[in-house]
């Protein structure tokens, strides 16, 4: 799994930069070498926690954002105004946090920059060493494979298949569930629930282990072409006295 | 309105505490840790506790007559486990967002007293949040 973090990163936390690291999939916001924000389009921000999850009107949101944005202390103002507890701003932006790192640090070929210099406007939360970042993003991966080896169910719509009678659905799996419409996928449902994808991604896993949602099939590549016969005339002569002998031994049975 | 770390030493005040963690239980991450991990580090600690928080919380068994509590989450209030040298205590915190997160204090069981670690973490996971 080690070889999957970006060694960028590694470098980073070493020479404590300050700034953004953009991959394929997401970014993180480095102050002083250490994780202070992650952001990516398959997870919901900290807005979409508070907002879907009905802990902030949408309108208190925004004014935080056009009080404290340009200042970069949007996180500070929510606790300072009384919008939000300490331990609630930090529970939600840890989870936001870990959540698009998760997606942002995936295996991937693309390239990663890093802009020395940026900061993020929700502003100063629970910095995160990075090394820990990278390690729970792999131990999730690892999570998600031990519960259910299918990572193409992640980006699928999500398809519920008929439930067995009498069977209890734990609370949180049931709420995926009746979500699940065949059209909204995993990450479309944990914006709905105001919940973190990755979270979702265990439910979902879950619910198809349980055979309570389809497992999509993997497009297999098309069958190998049988291999060509051999030109004419290169076969064997054929062995006369054995095809004598299985034709008598027919012969015998009929 | 005291957050994770404050919370944390808050917990580790009670007498014979000797760890503590805020844990998510749907990942198995620590949040916040303090003092000792009972399990070899904090990271193989949280992962394990959560997973045991994780079956209480969604075990039909431990929940109650959805008609008592509609489909409040979590059903589990605590999870208590007794070693034979150590308390652990379990406590779910209750968030108006959508959360899965649970204080977990690990206890000495000769100093600690567990009945008044369970109403002190009780109230600590409710100003963590309020």
């Amino acid at each position: 799994m080690k070889a999957a973090v970006s060694p960028m990163l590694v470098r980073l936390a070493d020479e404590r930069a300050t700034g953004v690291l953009i991959r394929e999939r997401g970014a993180l916001y480095l102050v002083d070498g250490q994780v202070v924000h992650a952001e990516s389009p398959a997870a919901p921000g900290i807005d979409d926690l508070l907002v879907a999850g009905g802990r902030l009107p949408r309108a208190g949101w925004e004014e935080a954002i056009a009080r404290a944005g340009a200042r970069h202390m949007v996180g500070r103002f929510l606790v300072d105004s009384g919008r939000l507890a300490d331990g609630e701003l930090e529970i939600c932006h840890l989870g936001a946090l870990f959540d698009a790192a998760f997606f942002t640090l995936a295996p991937s070929s693309g390239p990663t920059r890093f802009r020395y210099g940026v900061s993020h406007w929700i502003g100063p939360v629970r910095p995160v060493s990075a090394a820990i970042v990278a390690r729970e993003s792999a131990r999730r991966r690892a999570l998600l494979a031990a519960i259910w080896p299918y990572p193409d169910i992640d980006s699928a719509p999500v398809v519920p298949r008929a439930p067995t009678a009498g069977r209890r659905i734990p609370g949180r799996q049931r709420r995926v569930l009746s979500l699940a419409d065949g059209v909204r996928t995993p990450e479309a449902i944990a914006r709905a629930l105001g919940r973190p994808a990755f979270h979702t991604l265990i439910d979902v896993r879950r619910l198809a282990a349980n055979g309570l949602v389809e497992t999509p099939t993997v497009p297999t590549p098309p069958p190998a072409l049988p291999a060509p016969l051999p030109p004419f005339g290169q076969y064997a002569d054929p062995d006369i006295s054995l095809l004598r002998r299985l034709r008598d031994a027919l012969e015998e049975s009929l | 309105m005291p957050g994770i770390d404050k919370c944390l030493l808050h917990v580790m005040e009670l007498p014979g505490a000797r760890g503590a963690a805020v844990v998510d239980w749907t990942s198995g991450l620590a949040l916040g840790t303090v003092g000792e991990p009972s399990g070899g580090d904090f990271e193989t600690t949280a992962a394990e506790t959560a997973e045991l928080a994780r079956m209480a919380a969604e075990h039909a068994a431990f929940a109650p007559d959805p008609a008592d509590r509609p489909d409040k989450e979590p059903p589990v209030q605590d999870l208590i486990v007794s070693t034979c040298t150590g308390f652990h205590i379990m406590r779910f915190v209750e968030t108006t967002f959508d959360s899965s997160v649970f204080l977990h204090l690990w206890l000495d069981r000769d100093t600690g007293n567990l009945a008044l670690a369970r109403i002190r973490l009780q109230s600590i996971a409710e100003r963590l949040v309020f």
